[in-house]
């Protein structure tokens, strides 16, 4: 025990240049400290600073797109909608002019698709024709 | 303190052993005394460089325990603690209110940031060029308010609600003294659209009627969120709505009118409008009307639900009938007897009454409350209480049978047609999107006397007094109403309410997509004023511009094919049944 306990005191009172170690060591700890507390701090304002711009610039954008909303809506209000298509002459399609997606070919078939006809070309003395056409 | 300090002598250094087992107080006291007396020990040791050292050490170690503490919290806080360094704690499109939309999105009202023109007159250089240029970016400034402010001795307020437009012109002008403060603002953009559904805001932001007013703290909580507030309504629906209304009234020069549309099956209220749109009133809620034959309905639906009679019960129609010194008599008279359903499609008020009168007072008042004709609608938006007879003699019962001595408010009418189209369960009507979580329909009769009712109003449509409200392929089926109003307490035939009360699709089972179309038309100045004529059409009109919205297709029935020819009814001519 007394072993250990003068092995302390002698590691204790090691110094350097006649500073004990401990404190050195003690100082450089404190100024590790210091700054990492300073670079955490400067990181997370920085870091806050941003995101608090970037808030900022959401508002705004969220005020523009509110205020383009509403001229939207404005502009699609159904009295006035209604009205100019009226104006233009436009109305409510009567029900024998109406088809769902399902009629369109009973009411055009879709035509029959022509036969490709590949006219063959006048192949050179002695060359076999590249396309054979069919017949 | 010295090597001859009185205390050092008695005082022995404390040992591990003793320092152990001591209350922690009295550890430190020793502790510190310890230090206190280090000089002394030094000096007594021959080593009096250590005296210094030590206090440095122990000073230095607790402040390095100390700055070690508060740097690791300041890191945690900085780094580590959830929303830290995040900036505001509030959403970044956070509003006073939610934006208030339709059912698929479609903006219904919303905040506009606005502003205030402020006018300080100690910094403006030249007050009557300035007045003349306020004036020219902004003819809407009151000229009062502006030379007040001008010529004043303090900074004022001139004009507020200034539109982010009018505030760029006014800042164009760079003026001296000229400054805006934003103010948060409620805007409904639809104008008169819809206006009676949405309501209006006070300047604190609170709602003051209708949805603005019934879901305000909702409205509140999702604006914090920065999210929108949905509600029942289609603004396509709303639109056709209105439209179709406003259509309707102009061609019968009425005075009023009321269109609502709703879902059945939920109770959602799609589309509701009230006429004029300029009126703040709105008729839908705050008016009551009796609405004459529309009531033929609920009286035989009664009577089936009762089981006292069915479509081919025989009612004597032949002649007037006498109720004391009361006599009834038909408006379109067939004089003779007639099955249940001709008495429906003609719209006898003989025969109702005869089925009123049969039922009795207790029956009839059962029905009635079932339907919800004797209290105020269970709606979001406060409504008109109906005027109910106080005494069930068979004289009122008759009246009641035929819509006439019961005064209801529009949103009850819808309410009790969609009770009795979606398979007799009663669901009061809601704004809100989805209908109301916290109730459950209520059964008020069964669902065969739904479908009946429902068969019975389809072919009143196709053969009754609902003609013009058919719409080709959309199964339309309902009721029509006339009556006339009571103008210093006698009827008079001059101030007249037209209704239709209609529903489609009117087949299919119990349970299927549905939606109920009730116009009523107040005071229609052209003839006839009957139902039938002013406000049927304007029923099959919207349903015909609606079905496409709210996806009902069209198809052919037993009486009508998809383009709405007319099918032969089927004629036994060999006598086989086939």
């Amino acid at each position: 025990m007394n072993t250990a306990v003068a092995t302390l005191n002698r590691l204790f009172a090691w110094k350097i240049r006649g500073i004990r170690w401990v404190e050195i060591i003690g100082v450089l700890l404190v100024g590790a400290m210091v700054f990492s507390g300073y670079v955490a701090k400067a990181a997370a304002a920085r870091e806050s600073a941003r995101i608090s711009d970037l808030e900022r610039q959401i508002s705004d954008n969220g005020q523009r797109v509110r205020l383009l909303r509403a001229e939207v809506a404005r502009l699609e209000q159904p009295n006035r909608l209604e009205a100019l298509s009226r104006g233009a002459g436009l109305g409510p399609v009567d029900v024998h002019r109406q088809a769902t997606v399902g009629n369109l070919p009973g009411l055009a078939p879709i035509p029959e698709p022509r036969p490709v006809v590949i006219a063959p070309t006048p192949a050179a003395p002695g060359e076999t024709p590249a396309v054979e056409v069919e017949r | 303190m010295s090597a001859h300090d009185p205390h050092v002598g008695p005082r022995p250094a404390p040992s591990w052993g003793v320092r152990r087992f001591t209350p922690s107080w009295r550890w430190l006291t020793e502790a510190m005394w310890w230090v206190e007396h280090a000089f002394g020990r030094a000096h007594a040791n021959a080593r009096p460089e250590e005296d210094t050292r030590v206090r440095i050490f122990v000073i230095l170690s607790v402040f390095s325990f100390v700055f070690t503490c508060l740097t690791l919290g300041a890191i945690h806080a900085a780094l580590l603690t959830a929303g830290a360094g995040s900036g505001a704690q509030t959403h970044p499109n956070a509003v006073v209110r939610a934006d208030m939309v339709d059912r698929n999105g479609a903006l219904l009202a919303t905040n506009i940031v606005h502003y205030g023109l402020y006018i300080d007159p100690a910094q403006v250089w030249d007050r009557r060029a300035a007045a003349a240029q306020i004036r020219r970016a902004l003819p809407r400034v009151s000229r009062t308010r502006l030379q007040n402010a001008l010529y004043g001795d303090r900074r004022l307020l001139v004009v507020n609600r200034l539109t982010p437009r009018e505030k760029v012109a006014i800042h164009n002008l760079a003026l001296g003294g000229v400054s805006f403060e934003p103010e948060d603002v409620r805007v409904h953009p639809l104008g008169e659209s819809a206006r009676h559904v949405v309501g209006s805001v006070d300047t604190g932001g609170v709602g003051l009627s209708a949805a603005e007013r019934a879901f305000n703290d909702e409205i509140r909580a999702a604006g914090a969120r920065g999210e929108s507030f949905q509600i029942s309504i289609d603004l396509r629906v709303q639109g056709v709505l209105e439209n179709e209304l406003a259509a309707a009234a102009e061609a019968t020069q009425a005075k009023g009118a009321v269109g609502i549309i709703t879902d059945v099956q939920t109770g959602e209220v799609l589309g509701m409008a009230s006429w004029p749109a300029s009126n703040s009133r709105n008729l839908a809620t705050a008016a009551t009307y009796e609405m004459g034959s529309v009531f033929k309905t609920f009286t035989v639906a009664a009577a089936i639900d009762t089981g006292r009679a069915d479509m081919n019960t025989l009612l004597d129609a032949s002649e007037a009938l006498q109720i004391g010194s009361r006599r009834i008599t038909d408006f379109h008279a067939q004089n003779k007897v007639m099955t249940l359903e001709e008495v429906y499609l003609h719209s006898s008020n003989i025969g109702t009454s005869r089925l009123s009168t049969e039922m009795g007072p207790r029956v009839m008042r059962d029905y009635f409350e079932r339907f919800g004709m004797m209290s105020r609608a269970p709606f979001e938006i406060p409504s008109e209480s109906p005027i109910v007879p106080n005494e069930w003699s068979d004289s009122t019962l008759a009246s009641l049978s035929f819509g006439y001595g019961i005064s209801i408010t529009p949103m009850q009418m819808a309410a009790a047609m969609g009770a009795l189209t979606n398979g007799g369960r009663f669901i009061p009507l809601t704004l809100r999107k989805g209908g109301r979580p916290d109730i459950r329909g209520r059964q008020i009769v069964s669902p065969e006397t739904s479908l009946t009712m429902l068969d019975l109003m389809r072919r009143n449509v196709v053969r009754g007094s609902g003609g013009r409200a058919e719409a080709p392929g959309l199964r339309v089926g309902g009721k029509t109403g006339s009556a006339n109003k009571s103008v210093n307490g006698r009827y008079s035939t001059a101030h007249a309410v037209g209704t239709f009360a209609g529903v489609f699709p009117a087949d299919g089972p119990v349970n299927a997509r549905r939606y109920q179309i009730l116009v009523l038309i107040d005071e229609p100045q052209t003839y006839p004023r009957t139902g039938g004529f002013v406000a049927a059409p304007a029923v099959g009109r919207i349903a015909d511009r609606i079905a496409g919205f709210v996806g009902v297709a069209r198809r052919a029935d037993p009486y009508r094919t998809a383009l709405g020819d007319r099918i032969p009814a089927f004629e036994d001519l060999e006598g086989d049944g086939r």
